[in-house]
C-alpha cells in the first residue's frame, strides 16, 4: 500500500465541530514535485498541518518514508521534514545566518555548538536561496520577499527528505516567486528532494508540479498529472469559474485563461444568436474574445493553422474552417467558409490585412452579401483598406464593391458589440 | 554592539568580573564605609586554603558587619537581581514580545499576594526543607501564570496582547487583594509594607541559602531550554518543525520562570523594571541568541541590582530607602527612553 515517500491515508480530520478533511488519501513518489490546489477553505493547509504534525487528524494516516510519523519523536520527524509556512513574524533581530542556523537544531547534540559542516551546510542554503550576501544582516530589516527567501534556506539546512512549503510565493514579487519555484524544481531533479506545495495560482502549479492534487470541500477532487487534473470541468465544478485550457507555448504544459463572469451573467439572451467572423493575422483576436465573453455563438474562418488568430480561435473554443499553415486558401475551404456564414445570422468582416493568400475570404463576403440580404453584415474598418491591402488594389475593389451594399460599417469593436446589442433586444 | 562579536566565553568572563568587582564595592558602602582592601583580606581570611596568610588586622565590628549584614544581603541581591531578569528574559522569549516581564504579566503580584499570606496568617509549614513564605510565593507566581495565561487563549492561540492585558488586570486584582490584607493585618503592617516597596534591608544568611536552590533549579532548567527559546522565537508552528516539543517546553519555561520570579519576590519584595530592562539592554550588547543572553542577562541583573541596593543605602545614609523605588526611578525613564527609540528599530 505504500509506496512513495510520503503516504497520506484516509485523513479526516476536523476544528471543533466542523469537519474540514473528510477522507483524503494521496501518495508520492520520491523527488517528485507535488501541487495541492483548490479554493479557499478546501482544506489545504489543513492537510499540511496534518502532515507536518501541528494537528492530529481524527482519524487516517500519514505514513513519512515508511514510519506513521505518530510512531516517531518531534526531532526525528525534523530530520526528515522541513516546512516553510506562509509567513514568519519575526520581532526579534537575529541574523540571518543565525536564523538559518537554526534548521541544523533537530541534528545538534543538547549542548554542543555548530560545527564547521553546520556553518558549511547553512552557507550552502543560503547561496542556493540568495541569501548569502544578506548573511550578516539583521532579520528584522530584510523585506517580506528576503525573509521568505531566508526561512526557506533555514528549511534547506534541516537536510530534509520531504519539504512543505504553505504558499511560499504569495509576499514575493513575480521574479521571486519563479525563482523559488525553479529552486523547488531544481532540487527536486537534481537532489532528489520531494516537495509538497499549497498553490493558489494555478498555472503555476500547472508549470511547475509532478503531479496535481485538487481539493474540494476537504476531498480530493482529482489527482495526477496537470493535464489530466487542470481541465475545465474540473476547474469549474471546483472553482465554479468558467476556463479555457490552453497549452503553455514553450513547456506544453496546461494554462488556464478565465473567462469574466460578469459578462455572462448579462441578462440578456445572446446565444441564440450566430456570428461568423471572417478574420486572419490576429486583427480579429479581440473580437473574437469580446464576442465568446459576451456569449455569442461564434465561428470563424478561414484562418492559417498557427496563425495568432487562429490560436486565439482555438482557445476560446470556437469552431474554425482552417486551411494548411502559409497556403493559399483552397475551394473546399473557400466553399466551407461559405457554408458557415450561411448559417450564421450575422457575419463580421474584421479589420484584416488581405494578401494574395486570404484574399478569396473577402470574395466570399462579397458572394454571401449578393446573394442573401436577410443576414446582417458589419465591416469593422478600424484601418482604411488602402493600408492593408497588399494586392495591389484587387482587395480594394472588391472591398469598395462590398461597401456600395450599403452593409454596417463601423470602426471599433465596441460599436460592434452595439449594435450587436440592438438585435438581440 | 561590539560585545555581539566576542567569543562567548569571554564575554561570559568579562560580566563576571564586573559582578564581582561590584559586589565587593558594595559591600564596603553604606552606614559603615569599610575600605574594599579590607574587605578582600577578610573574604580570603574566611576561605581555608588563604587563611594562613591574611593577618587580621581589622576590627571584629567591621568584620561583624561585613559578615552578618552586609554580605548576605549584597549576595541576596544578586540572586534577585539575576532571578528577575532571567525570568524577564524568558517570558519576552516564550512570549515573542519584548514588552512581558513577571511585573506586567502579573506574576510578581502573584508572588506577592502568597508571601503576603504566609506573613500575615504566620503559616509556618515545611515541604523538603522549603519554609512558608518562598513556597506561598512560588504558588501565588505559578497560580497567576496558568491564571493569565488561560484568560489569553483563544483556541490554540494565545494572543499576545490579550496576555498583556490580562496580565496588567489579574494583576492589579491581586493587589487589590493584598491591600485588603494590608488593611486587616494589624501590628504586622509596617514589616508587609516595607517589604512591599522592596528591600534587602536586614536579610541575613538564612535568606541567602533559603533562594539558592530555587534559583538554581531555575536557572538550570532554563539554561537548559536556551536553543529551544531561540527557535521559539520564529513562532511556536515553527519550532515544532524543528522538532521542538513546543507544549512540553513552554510549561518548564513557565514553571521555571515563576519560580524564579519567586525567588525574588520572596527574597526581596517587589522589585519593578529589573526583568523588563535587563534582558533589553542586554540583548543590545549580545545578540538575541539565548544561549548567550541568558547568562549575560543573569550577571547582567545581578550587577544592576547589587548597585541599586548600594545606592539605596548611601543616598540618605544612615537611612535606608527601599530598593524597588530605585529601580524604578532609574528603570520607568530608561524604558521610555527604549519605547521612543523603537520607533525607528524593532528592539
Amino acid at each position: 500500500m505504500c509506496t512513495g515517500v510520503l503516504d497520506v491515508h484516509e485523513i479526516f480530520c476536523s476544528y471543533g465541530n466542523t469537519p474540514i478533511l473528510k477522507g483524503v488519501n494521496f501518495s508520492i513518489p520520491k523527488g517528485n514535485f507535488l501541487g495541492i490546489i483548490g479554493p479557499n477553505g478546501s482544506g489545504k493547509s489543513t492537510i499540511l498541518k496534518t502532515i507536518s504534525r501541528v494537528l492530529t487528524p481524527a482519524s487516517g494516516k500519514v505514513i513519512l518514508l515508511d514510519q506513521d510519523i505518530n510512531s516517531i519523536t518531534r526531532v526525528e520527524m525534523s530530520r526528515r521534514l522541513a516546512v516553510v509556512p506562509q509567513e514568519t513574524r519575526i520581532d526579534f533581530d537575529f541574523t540571518v545566518e543565525e536564523i538559518v542556523l537554526m534548521g541544523r537544531l533537530p541534528h545538534l547534540g543538547k549542548f554542543k555548538k555548530e560545527s564547521q559542516r553546520d556553518f558549511d551546510l547553512a552557507r550552502e542554503a543560503m547561496e542556493l536561496t540568495g541569501t548569502l550576501h544578506l548573511a550578516h544582516r539583521k532579520i528584522t530589516e530584510l523585506s517580506g520577499g528576503e525573509k521568505q527567501r531566508v526561512i526557506i534556506a533555514r528549511a534547506l539546512t534541516q537536510e530534509p527528505e520531504v519539504i512543505l512549503l504553505d504558499e511560499p510565493t504569495s509576499h514575493l514579487d513575480i521574479n521571486y516567486q519563479t525563482e523559488v519555484l525553479d529552486l523547488m524544481k531544481k532540487l527536486s531533479r537534481e537532489n532528489q528532494l520531494t516537495v509538497v506545495m499549497v498553490l493558489h495560482d494555478l498555472n503555476m502549479a500547472a508549470q511547475y508540479c509532478d503531479y496535481l492534487v485538487l481539493l474540494s470541500r476537504g476531498k480530493v477532487f482529482a489527482q495526477g498529472s496537470p493535464q489530466e487534473v487542470m481541465t475545465a470541468p474540473n476547474i469549474k465544478a471546483v472553482y465554479n469559474s468558467d476556463v479555457i485550457i490552453t497549452n503553455h507555448p514553450v513547456n506544453n504544459r496546461p494554462m488556464l485563461i478565465h473567462l469574466s463572469k460578469t459578462d455572462n451573467s448579462s441578462s440578456k439572451k445572446t446565444d441564440n444568436i450566430s456570428i461568423h467572423v471572417v478574420g486572419g493575422g490576429g486583427a480579429s483576436s479581440l473580437l473574437l474574445q469580446e464576442l465568446v465573453t459576451f456569449g455569442y455563438k461564434v465561428t470563424c474562418g478561414v484562418l492559417n493553422v498557427g496563425d495568432s488568430d487562429w490560436e486565439k480561435a482555438r482557445a476560446l473554443g470556437i469552431e474554425i474552417v482552417a486551411a494548411p499553415p502559409f497556403s493559399a486558401i483552397s475551394e473546399t475551404c473557400y466553399q466551407k467558409n461559405l457554408e458557415f456564414m450561411k448559417e450564421a445570422d450575422v457575419v463580421i468582416l474584421a479589420s484584416i490585412p488581405f494578401g494574395s493568400g486570404n484574399l478569396k475570404n473577402l470574395e466570399a463576403v462579397l458572394e454571401i452579401n449578393s446573394k442573401n440580404n436577410s443576414r446582417s453584415l458589419i465591416v469593422l474598418e478600424e484601418d482604411d483598406i488602402s493600408k492593408r491591402d497588399y494586392t495591389g488594389g484587387k482587395a480594394s475593389d472588391i472591398y469598395h464593391k462590398l461597401i456600395k451594399a450599403k452593409p454596417s460599417v463601423v470602426h471599433s469593436i465596441k460599436e460592434v458589440t452595439t449594435i450587436l446589442g440592438e438585435m438581440t433586444l | 554592539m561590539g560585545l555581539r562579536k566576542l567569543p562567548w566565553k569571554i564575554t561570559i568572563l568579562l560580566f563576571a568580573f564586573i559582578l564581582c568587582l561590584t559586589m565587593v564595592l558594595a559591600t564596603g558602602v553604606g552606614a559603615v564605609n569599610v575600605n574594599p582592601g579590607e574587605i578582600n583580606k577578610m573574604l580570603l581570611s574566611h576561605l581555608p586554603f588563604f587563611s594562613s596568610w591574611v593577618v587580621p588586622d581589622w576590627s571584629k565590628v567591621d568584620e561583624t558587619i561585613i559578615f552578618e549584614f552586609r554580605l548576605p544581603r549584597v549576595i541576596l541581591a544578586a540572586l534577585a537581581g539575576a532571578s528577575l531578569a532571567l525570568a524577564g528574559a524568558t517570558f519576552q522569549g516564550l512570549f515573542r514580545n519584548p514588552m512581558a516581564d513577571p511585573y506586567v504579566i502579573g506574576v510578581s503580584s502573584g508572588a506577592v499576594l502568597g508571601a503576603a499570606i504566609a506573613v500575615i496568617f504566620s503559616i509556618d509549614i515545611n515541604i523538603f526543607g522549603f519554609s512558608a513564605v518562598p513556597l506561598m510565593a512560588f504558588l501565588g507566581a505559578l497560580l497567576t501564570i496558568l491564571i493569565v495565561y488561560h484568560i489569553a487563549k483563544f483556541g490554540r492561540k494565545v494572543a499576545v496582547l490579550t496576555l498583556l492585558l490580562a496580565g496588567v488586570v489579574v494583576s492589579s486584582l491581586l493587589s487589590a487583594v493584598v491591600s485588603f490584607l494590608l488593611f486587616m493585618s494589624g501590628e504586622k503592617l509596617h514589616q508587609i509594607i516595607f517589604w512591599l516597596m522592596g528591600s534587602f534591608s536586614g536579610r541575613h544568611w538564612n535568606y541567602v541559602l533559603m533562594g539558592i536552590p530555587y534559583f538554581l533549579l531555575g536557572m538550570g532548567a532554563i539554561f537548559y531550554y536556551a536553543r529551544e527559546l531561540n527557535v521559539m522565537l520564529l513562532g511556536e508552528e515553527s519550532a515544532q518543525h524543528l522538532g521542538v516539543e513546543v507544549e512540553k517546553v513552554k510549561k518548564v519555561l513557565l514553571i521555571s520562570a515563576s519560580l524564579l520570579t519567586a525567588t525574588a519576590v520572596s527574597g526581596g519584595g517587589i522589585i519593578g523594571f529589573v526583568g523588563l530592562i535587563i534582558p533589553h539592554i542586554v540583548r543590545i550588547l549580545v545578540g538575541p541568541d539565548h544561549r548567550i543572553l541568558l547568562p549575560a542577562v543573569a550577571f547582567m541583573g545581578a550587577i544592576s541590582l547589587v548597585l541599586a541596593d548600594a545606592i539605596a543605602r548611601i543616598v540618605l545614609a544612615p537611612m535606608e530607602i527601599p530598593v524597588g523605588i530605585i529601580t524604578t526611578l532609574f528603570g520607568g525613564p530608561f524604558f521610555i527612553y527604549l519605547l521612543r527609540q523603537r520607533k525607528n528599530a524593532p528592539l
